[in-house]
Formats: C-alpha cells, structure tokens, sequence
C-alpha cells in the first residue's frame, strides 16, 4: 500500500469518508456516461452555483468554481447518493442559508446583495475549526464538497494549481543524493 | 467432472484433477508467485491455486487517467462502502454486519482512485471475521495484495533476525542475514529495484537500479539530519527504474507518479506485481497451471503417513468443491490466511491442524504499528514557483536509529518513517485552510507545494498471546469457518509511539520546518497491512511451526512460505522478505524433491 497516500487520507479524515460515500450513478451507467441524473430544484441549484463560486472565485490566476462546473457535479453526486441524508443534508442546510439571509437582511440569500451574502457565509464559516451549530456543521459540508469538486477538474488541476505530474518522465525530477 | 477448463486469463493448461502435481501452491502472491516461479524453473509440474479471479489490471487500473475523466472523479459506485477508522473503533468485528450498502471494503478504498481497485480487495461481507478490533485488508485475485502494494522493499539485518541476542527478547530467526543475502540479491535483480547504497549495517543495500530523486524538503532533511547520524535517503522501491530485459511483461517506470494517487498498482507493471513479475513468466515454462475462484478449504493428508496429499477447494462461482493431488503442498496464502487453512486442517494425525503439534500455529502474531506523523511547512517554498513533485514511486526513507548502539530505558526495538514533500495532484491543505473566497483560493495555491510529511511504522514485538484461531460459529460466504482475532498492541508499542511523536518533533524542528500538525492517535491494529508470524520458523519443534526452509516441523512435504513464517516483525517493511526467504526455501524444496526426500 501506498503509504504516505494512506496517511494524508487519515489526516484528511472526514473529507475522505465524504468522497468515499458520494459517488454518482448506477455503475455501468456511469462508466458509460457521464451522470445526467439531479436532485437539486432550480433555485438550489442556483445558490448552491452562488455559494461555491464565493468559496472558489475566479480571481486574475484562475477561473473559479461556477466555471469549473461544481454546483452541477455536487448535483449529480446528490442525485446518486446511497444515503438519503446526504440529500436531506443539502436540503435542509440550502433552506439553512435562506433563514440566516433573512434573519438579518429580509430578503432570501439569492435577494441579498454580494456584500450581505458574504456577511451570511462569514457567519457561517465562523466556527470552522470547532463546529457546534447547524450553520457551523453545514459550511463544513459544503466547503468539502467544494474543495472536492473543484480541484478534481480540468481548470482546478491545470489552472489553478498547475499540477505538472501524471506524465510520462524520461528521468525523475528533483535532486540527486550520492552514495 | 475432474476436468476444468480454465476460460479467462492466458494460455494455460487444464486443470487435470486425475493426476498427481508435483506442488501445489496455495495463494499467487509475493510469496505463491515466488514458489511457483522457483519450482517450475526447476522443471517441477505445479498447480497454483487462487481464491480470487484474473483481473487484468493493465486494463483495470487506468492509472494516469484524470479524476475529470472519469464520471465519479475515480471513486467507487454509491452502493458501496469503505471503512472508516472510527467504525474500526467504535465498532467490533465483523464490520459489514447488517450494513445497507452492496458492498463494503476496508479503509484502502477510502482513498483516491477507489474505483479503480474496487475488484482487487474483498467485500467485507463475503469474507467476515471476529474477535478484536483488526483493520484487515486482503485482495483476492491473482496476485493479490502486491497489485496494489506500498512498494517499499527493505532488507533486513541481522539487528532483526538475531534480535533475541541483541537485546534479549523473543526468539533469533533460525537463518541470519548471510544466508538470505544472495536469495536477496536474486529477487533484486529478477525483479528490480531502485535506491541509493547508504552502507548502513542496519538497512543493508540491495542491488539497486536508477534511484529516484528527492524533493527540495526531503534534501534539506537529510542534510540536518546528518548531524544527528540519521539518514533520509530516497524511497527504495520495488520498481524497475531500468526495464528487466528478461520480462517482457514490465515496463520501465517513467514516473507517472500512479502509483502515490491511489490505493497504488501500475498498469504498466514497473512496480513490482507477482502475476507480471513471477506468474506469467512461470506460466511461459510450460509447467505451471492456474486454478483461478479456487478457495482452499483443507490441505489433505494421507492417513497412514500423515504426509500432504493434496487440498480440497470450493470454486468460488458454483460452490463446488473439488480435490487436486500433489507430493508437495506449499502454502502461501498470506499470514493469517495461511494460519486460517492450517488450523482448519485437522486429522487422525493432525488433530489440531496440519504442521501444528507445537500449537503455536495462530500466535506470535506480529505487525507495525501506526499512527504518529508530522507535517511541516517549508516557508521557501510558499509561493515558489510550481514544480513537478510526485513523479516517481515514493518520497523517503528515514531508517531505524532506536535500540542499535544505545539502549532506549522505555522500549526494545525501533521505527522508521515513510514519508514525502511537495506538490500533489489534489491539495490536501485546501479542506484544512481555513476560510473562503479569493485570499482562501490564493493561499490554498501557494500553500500547497510547501508541506513535508511523514509517519512511523514500528515493530510490534511477537507475543505467545497475540493470536488468531478458527471461530467455532462463524462462516464465510462459502461456508468456511472464519478467523477470530485476540491481539492488542502492548505496552513497548505504546511506549515506542510515544517516542516516535518526539522524535519526529525534534527531526523537524532541526530542519527548519514550521510543525503545523503532529498525529499521536495509534491506528488500529491490522493499518500496516503487514501481519506477520503465526507459524513461526526456529529450531525448537515445540516452540515453532517451520524449520530454516519454511518447512513444517510435523510434515516433510508441506512448507509455509509467506510471512507467517517470520519469527519477527522487524520495523522493515516485510515483503522483499517474503519473497527471499520464498526463493531459498523452495531452491532447497526441489533439490530435496529431485533426491526423492519429500
């Protein structure tokens, strides 16, 4: 086994048990093509497309998380997901969103201006080190999500992080060490 | 029907149950596909029998796709499940009991890449077993776990096979390191591997092709280390850097870096797998035959003699079961799988299983332990410009430098660290930076080539009472009573972990790496997937199950050739052991075989 691989996922921990747990589709379906199955209704969609291009924005290096596409992969993955409270997880979190929105602006989360919708998702992202509320809990989830998406995409990969590997090397890279 | 034709897979011949095999082989791992390598070269006729099927993991294993490529970005299908450390702990074994999903697998398919080795380890469900908490992993399918190993290949030395005289604990193996050093020297050069000679008494040098490099981080460390005589020295991988011009069935690495992504496996095989590396090159003697979905269930012995015969198997697809005849019967079906089928081989003269008068079978058992890391963060490297890190089958080696000239006052024995720095294809540091938007973004970029880490693998000293045996209830999928596990770490374990966090620390700090994360949590028993010693070779038959040739003490025809063979467990990864100590005990097999002595 690969070992330091095997130690960043432990370190990883939850994130990992995550992506273990969202996959998409009916197997052979999926190998074939690519998922078309969703779950979230328009509006969500719509927030959930808002929310991680505020978590990921396009910025003068990269294009951001509304580029890559996350808001529709996480879709897919919800649609597919084996545990109904995933789902009932993004529900209940998105409907979550609208009420700190409302709690302090009157309007929905969508209705809110740019600087209010980031007064709500600061709030949120608070306690990240130590959640406790539900808001807490779901900006974990969310974020992860995020996170995952993102950099396992074209743009994420190439783009923004510029990963140079998973290429045929005629010689290793790095420095010698003599005998 | 005695006559099966086997329909996947190369070229082979048919399965002939009516006549007498030279050798059987139980298991086409490291060490069945060594056995089977060894013996047929020698001319001899062998049946390897594998639980698990062919799988073609050239096709299988898809190794540079992209994670875009593929629809769940390389993860399993939905309904299936891989076990998290904290269902480990919280729960008791069998893990899968009344779960939901279709499958579910151990932690290695929680990693990356999981759909690509989903048909390589088992389903829980299938393969249950009991007793203590134990992390198991097993792949079955030809070649089993080294489709997917770790790679590091270690020698050990005589600090590890006369340990007993070194510091007084446990029992010397019966072989030292000058009698395993040219068997060593041949799986170097059959199979190939890559490091740097170090001259280290402790780590003895293999033969090594092209070594890898090391990362900026990794130099720095070895550099401040040298003060402390300590040595960093590049990942010595069980990978052909150079190609083998004798194998047509492996490429040379071009460092893809795969192999790091994912549970690991290389589908262009210059990591080391046994059907690429042993079996196919076996088979083109024209002596080996394949029994693939063939799950061992009892090794027969004649009952007047009380010799091997033969072993009786259920194929796995029709549970049907089935008897294949041999003069020899060699078992290598992993450490406690091996154990599994001995003590379920009982008879008139075997009352408590086959080769285990002594009743040592099942204890002894022995691993490393896991758990205590350390991450560290390069500060000049924030920000630096990108570069490619990863391409090459492993990061570092930090070797044992505990109990050899001094004596630690808390615990016998030592550890060594695996570890890596540099940039990976997903950033890690982006699901533990905290925050959103641009600033997160930016620093999630320039963070993430900055980190060093790396994490301790220690010998759990051998103890009578840690041991497995056969449930007297439970069954498997196909009726064959399971393990049941009683085996706990101990308090040298403890103690050694915890020297291990402070030595990482003081390591680290002397570097001039910012420590932003230290792991003391001991991961749970099995993590290694190094399981070792429960049918421990020696020169007592009342105290070991083998002799020095991994042959039973009780049945002359029957020898053991894997790691429950191991008297210890080293702090050195065991599977170029494995398959040396393979190699010396079946040249010894068929030279007794042809002096008609077995």
């Amino acid at each position: 086994m690969d070992d330091l691989t095997r130690r960043d996922l432990i370190k990883l921990g939850a994130a990992a048990t995550v992506a273990a747990s969202l996959s998409v589709g009916e197997q052979l379906a999926a190998q074939t093509a690519p998922a078309t199955r969703t779950f979230f209704t328009p509006e969500e969609l719509a927030m959930v497309d808002e929310l991680s291009e505020m978590i990921i924005p396009t910025d003068d290096h990269s294009p951001g998380a509304k580029a890559a596409k996350v808001a529709a992969y996480i879709d897919s993955q919800l649609a597919d997901a084996f545990e109904d409270k995933d789902r009932t997880t993004w529900r209940e979190g998105l409907k979550l969103v609208d009420q700190l929105s409302r709690d302090t602006t009157a309007k929905t989360f969508m209705q809110a201006s740019p600087d209010e919708r980031v007064a709500v998702l600061t709030r949120m992202a608070q306690n990240e080190g130590a959640p406790k509320e539900p808001q807490d809990v779901f900006f974990i989830e969310l974020k992860a999500r995020v996170v995952n998406a993102y950099y396992t995409t074209d743009i994420g990969i190439h783009q923004d992080i510029e990963y140079k590997g998973n290429t045929y090397l005629a010689e290793f890279v790095g420095f010698d060490v003599s005998s | 029907m005695s006559l099966i034709r086997i329909l996947q897979g190369n070229a082979q011949p048919e399965v002939d149950l009516r006549r007498t095999y030279d050798a059987i082989v139980i298991g086409s791992g490291a060490a069945g596909g060594m056995a089977a390598h060894v013996m047929t070269s020698k001319g001899m006729k062998v049946l390897l029998l594998e639980a698990g099927k062919k799988i073609d993991t050239t096709k299988e294993l898809k190794s540079t796709e992209w994670p875009y490529e593929h629809p769940r970005r390389g993860e399993m299908p939905p309904d299936r499940h891989a076990l998290s450390l904290n269902e480990y702990t919280i729960r008791q074994p069998p893990y899968a009991a009344d779960t939901k999903y279709a499958k579910v697998h151990s932690y290695v398919q929680g990693w990356g890449g999981s759909d690509y080795s989903k048909n390589i380890v088992v389903d829980e469900k299938e393969h249950p077993y009991s007793g203590t908490n134990y992390a198991w992993v097993r792949a079955r399918c030809l070649g089993g776990k080294t489709n997917i190993w770790g790679r590091l290949a270690l020698r050990l030395s005589d600090y590890d096979f006369k340990g007993k005289s070194h510091d007084g604990y446990g029992e010397d193996w019966p072989i030292s390191y000058k009698d395993i050093e040219p068997y060593y020297n041949r799986v170097d050069e059959y199979l190939g591997i890559s490091g740097v000679k170090e001259n280290l008494p402790y780590l003895p040098d293999s033969i090594f092709q092209r070594p890898t490099k090391l990362a900026a981080a990794e130099l720095t460390l070895r550099n401040s280390l040298k003060k402390m005589n300590r040595v960093v020295t590049p990942y010595r991988a069980g990978v052909t850097t150079d190609g083998l011009k004798h194998n047509k069935y492996r490429s040379r690495c071009f460092g893809r870096g795969a192999c790091s992504r994912r549970a690991g496996g290389c589908d262009i095989h210059a990591a080391f797998d046994s059907p690429t590396g042993l079996i196919y090159p076996a088979m083109d003697t024209g002596n080996l035959t394949i029994r693939t979905n063939a799950t061992a269930r009892e090794i027969l012995v004649d009952k007047d003699t009380g010799k091997a015969r033969g072993v009786s198997f259920v194929d796995t697809e029709t549970n049907r079961t089935y008897e294949a005849q041999a003069k020899v019967v060699v078992l290598a079906a992993s450490t406690l799988e091996s154990a599994r089928l001995m003590l379920l081989s009982k008879s008139s003269t075997h009352p408590n299983g086959i080769g285990n008068s002594s009743g040592h079978v099942g204890h002894n058992f022995c691993e490393h332990v896991m758990g205590p890391g350390i991450t560290g963060l390069v500060k000049d490297k924030i920000g630096a410009p990108r570069t490619l890190d990863d391409g090459r089958p492993g990061g570092f080696y930090l070797p044992r430098f505990r109990n050899l000239s001094e004596k630690n006052p808390n615990f016998i024995r030592g550890y060594g660290f695996e570890g890596g720095a540099g940039t990976q294809m997903f950033p890690g540091n982006a699901l533990e930076t905290p925050g959103f938007g641009a600033a997160y973004k930016k620093k999630v970029r320039d963070y993430t080539g900055a980190y060093i880490s790396m994490g301790a693998f220690g010998e759990v000293l051998s103890r009578y009472e840690n041991q497995v045996d056969v449930d007297p209830e439970k069954k498997d999928k196909w009726g064959i009573p399971v393990l049941r596990f009683n085996y706990k770490f101990g308090d040298n374990e403890k103690k050694m972990c915890e020297d291990m966090i402070g030595t990482a620390q003081e390591m680290f700090e002397a570097a001039g790496f910012e420590i932003v994360n230290v792991d003391k949590k001991v991961l749970t028993e099995g993590w290694s997937i190094h399981e070792l010693g429960t049918a421990r070779m020696g020169t007592d038959s009342k105290t070991s199950v083998l002799n020095q040739f991994q042959q039973s003490h009780d049945v002359k025809n029957f020898f053991v050739v894997d790691g429950s063979s191991h008297v210890s467990a080293s702090c050195q990864n065991p599977t170029w052991t494995i398959m040396a100590l393979a190699w010396r005990s079946c040249d010894y097999l068929a030279s007794e075989f042809q002096k008609g002595n077995l």
